[in-house]
């Protein structure tokens, strides 16, 4: 497993770090959390913080969820809840499911890649 | 009015801003309450989901959605129509100061003909009037041809602005009686502004019949490609 090497003298910003890595990665992530099980808006934030991606907004994720279901990965439909208004739910889709495995093949090249980059840095001593 | 009422006002207040039709706009409205209130029912807030940015949140939506998007240049159009007016204007004056003299000789109305003050008027104001529109109609329909839907606006145009003079005209008039036909600056300044203000309001509702049309024809004929589907 590789270690990240941090330049002490700068510091980083790991909430703009992290919502770069975020941005390439959110659909993905949001059609595997439905490909688990199905699910509102709503819900899907919550999940992702459980996941551990921490805040991410309402806002960021309903407009995603609008433009993934106007490309056919995902169909909502209404359900009727035993305890409040209908919910709107969203599955995934057949192209949904095929488009996940092919962005999860290319994730993973990608993170191997980025891997066998950072390695040799754990080799290699920090200039100052 | 509760909370999820006044954030999809203020979402299709965004929306109308950025240009997206009725039908779009309702469509994007039921989806969003739908899901807000299945938010509200789980202990979300919906205020603050959605966070304090509510009309940027809209356009997000909308821009994600792929609804299409026709925006009424406004400011574009009503500039664009002023310029061509006052060109007409000039121009007018030009060609009639330069015809003036041929039409005098072509046209020798005898005295013993008794040509009705009105149809004097008429023609007077008349000319002017249509040269003035025809300037602003036709530098709409040129300098602004990369506009949608802008042929039907020009097209509405010629008939709005003809009527929009007609009825200013006799208020106009009637001011003008009421001031004691002053020439005083506030006063002839007020007369022009009731002018420009009428034809700026028929520019205005041309180009929002014009686009009014087009939303109707899109939403009917493409539905499918332009629309979120209702849940």
């Amino acid at each position: 497993m590789c270690r990240m090497v941090a330049a002490e003298s700068q510091p980083i910003d790991d909430n703009d770090r992290q919502t770069q890595l975020l941005r390439g990665a959110l659909d993905m992530c949001l059609l595997a959390l439905l490909a688990r099980e199905p699910a509102h808006g709503y819900e899907l934030v919550r999940r992702m913080e459980t996941a551990g991606f921490g805040a991410i907004s309402y806002g960021t994720i309903y407009p995603l969820l609008t433009r993934m279901r106007r490309l056919g990965l995902v169909a909502h439909e209404q359900q009727v809840s035993p305890t409040g208004p209908p919910r709107k739910v969203y599955a995934l889709t057949d192209s949904g499911r095929v488009h996940l495995d092919a962005w999860q093949k290319q994730w993973n090249r990608f993170t191997d890649t980025v891997d066998a980059v950072l390695c040799p840095l754990d080799h290699n001593p920090t200039r100052s | 009015m509760d909370t999820i009422d006044r954030l999809l006002g203020e979402a299709d207040q965004a929306w109308r801003g950025y240009g997206v039709g009725s039908a779009d706009r309702a469509a994007l409205a039921a989806d969003l309450r739908l899901d807000l209130r299945a938010a509200a029912a789980d202990g979300g807030d919906p205020a603050q989901l959605i966070g304090g940015d509510v009309a940027g949140f809209a356009r997000r939506l909308a821009d994600e959605a792929g609804v299409r998007r026709v925006r009424g240049d406004y400011g574009r159009i009503l500039g664009t129509a002023l310029i061509g007016a006052v060109l007409g204007v000039v121009l007018g004056y030009g060609l009639l100061m330069a015809a003036y003299p041929a039409f005098v000789r072509m046209v020798d109305i005898p005295r013993s003909i008794d040509v009705p003050v009105q149809l004097a008027v008429a023609v007077y104001y008349g000319i002017p009037a249509a040269v003035v529109i025809t300037g602003a109609v036709i530098a709409v329909r040129t300098r602004l041809r990369d506009l949608p839907r802008i042929r039907r606006t020009a097209q509405l145009m010629s008939v709005l602005m003809p009527v929009a003079g007609i009825v200013i005209t006799p208020i106009t008039v009637a001011f003008a009686w009421a001031t004691g036909y002053s020439a005083a600056p506030p006063v002839v300044v007020a007369e022009i502004a009731m002018v420009l203000a009428a034809l700026a309001g028929a520019t205005v509702l041309a180009r929002r019949l014009s686009l009014r049309e087009g939303r109707t024809a899109a939403e009917t004929s493409h539905a499918d490609a332009t629309r979120v589907k209702p849940a």
